[in-house]
């Protein structure tokens, strides 16, 4: 084991840095992914429960809801920005 | 059909002998920016590049847009053109500006906001109209492609920047320098402000990597994933993928168009307006 972790770090063009990096991106796109997902599914049923409850306040509350949409999705593209630049960097 | 698929789907897989064997294809490429007309003064380097051409093109269209669309004939009724217009100045007012600025800012800040997210909009809006400004040629005829200026991160971040030194600006001109800056000290025990200052003024700084990472990774994973799945026929070197990859890019390419490109727009705007509205009117 130590001696494949040395290889590794010895040899930055070995197939395992390949693969750690690879495994590295696909990680950090993930988890940024999974999070985002459950936010964004806790936007939409928010939303969906209010206009149920206050049909009425649907057009203030679209503003807010496609605000924090987007607030939430971005927090994927910094997962995938910090994956990249370990990708790229390491 | 569903039998159809599986057979099609096989037959992509095993028909490239050496389908794992690379193409030339890289969609990163394709953001890559090349000098068209070099400009160098002294250490500054403004040269024109295919980012700095959708720009222009942009700032021309958004004049054009107001010009056309703003601009009613008095005495004549609103027609469908007008309607337009209107749409747009609405979103901008009751959407945008009368969420984050306070009353009195809105007079002056109301068109900063406004031409902030109809140029986004157009920006977005033409990097997913194919342009022949590749800078590439296939004999003789130039290539047509899409890029959005907004996958930079120059261009996003220097419409960030603007709105960073006008929150600051703004806050210092209505608070004056004393009480705007003791407005980011909050109320707390005096033991814990030595932890919560230091972060209340990294967090103004964040403000400025969260307004301009937000739009241009959004863009940038927008068209990659679009060219990486059509891409995927090159680097796979099989015509019989199109089958699959076409459509799924066609899907991305209508989710981007219709939801996210308004939506970066709509947001950018709406954080700078509530950014240079609470520099204007602190809570405390």
């Amino acid at each position: 084991m130590s001696n494949l972790l040395i290889a590794a770090t010895s040899v930055s063009n070995s197939p395992i840095t390949h693969a750690g990096k690879a495994i590295g991106l696909a990680l950090g796109v993930g988890l940024g992914a999974l999070g985002a997902g459950i936010g964004i599914g806790n936007i939409f049923s928010s939303m969906i429960q209010s206009v149920a409850r206050q049909p009425e306040l649907r057009g203030e509350l679209t503003g807010i809801q496609w605000l924090g949409f987007a607030l939430t999705e971005a927090v994927v593209f910094y997962g995938l920005l910090g994956s990249i630049l370990a990708y790229v960097l390491v | 059909m569903k039998r159809l698929l599986v057979a099609m789907s096989t037959l992509a897989l095993l028909l490239p002998a050496n389908a794992f064997a690379r193409g030339e294809f890289d969609p990163t490429t394709e953001f890559e920016q090349k000098e068209w007309i070099p400009i160098h003064l002294g250490p500054i380097d403004m040269s024109i590049t295919k980012a700095v051409a959708y720009l222009m093109i942009a700032t021309v269209v958004t004049i054009a847009f107001g010009l056309f669309f703003m601009r009613g004939t008095p005495g004549r009724k609103a027609g469908r053109r007008e309607t337009i217009g209107e749409l747009v100045y609405d979103v901008a007012q009751q959407q945008v500006a009368e969420q984050g600025l306070p009353h009195k800012a809105i007079g002056r800040w109301f068109p900063y906001v406004a031409t902030l997210m109809l140029f986004i909009f157009i920006v977005n809006f033409l990097g997913f109209i194919p342009l022949p400004l590749t800078g590439e040629t296939w004999h003789g005829i130039p290539v047509w492609g899409i890029y959005a200026a907004t996958s930079s991160i120059s261009v996003t971040l220097a419409l960030a920047l603007l709105t960073f030194f006008f929150t600051h600006i703004e806050g210092i001109r209505w608070n004056g320098p004393v009480r705007y800056f003791k407005s980011w000290i909050p109320d707390a025990p005096k033991l814990l402000l030595g932890l919560i200052v230091p972060l209340e003024i990294l967090g103004q700084f964040m403000r400025l990597i969260s307004l301009s990472v937000r739009l241009f990774a959004n863009m940038l994973a927008g068209h990659i994933l679009i060219l990486t799945f059509i891409g995927l026929i090159f680097i796979l070197q099989s015509l019989v993928l199109a089958v699959f990859v076409v459509p799924v890019a066609a899907v991305f390419y209508m989710f981007e168009v219709v939801i996210v490109i308004g939506i970066q727009a709509f947001i950018f705007a709406a954080l700078s307006a509530i950014y240079i509205g609470s520099a204007i009117e602190p809570e405390h």
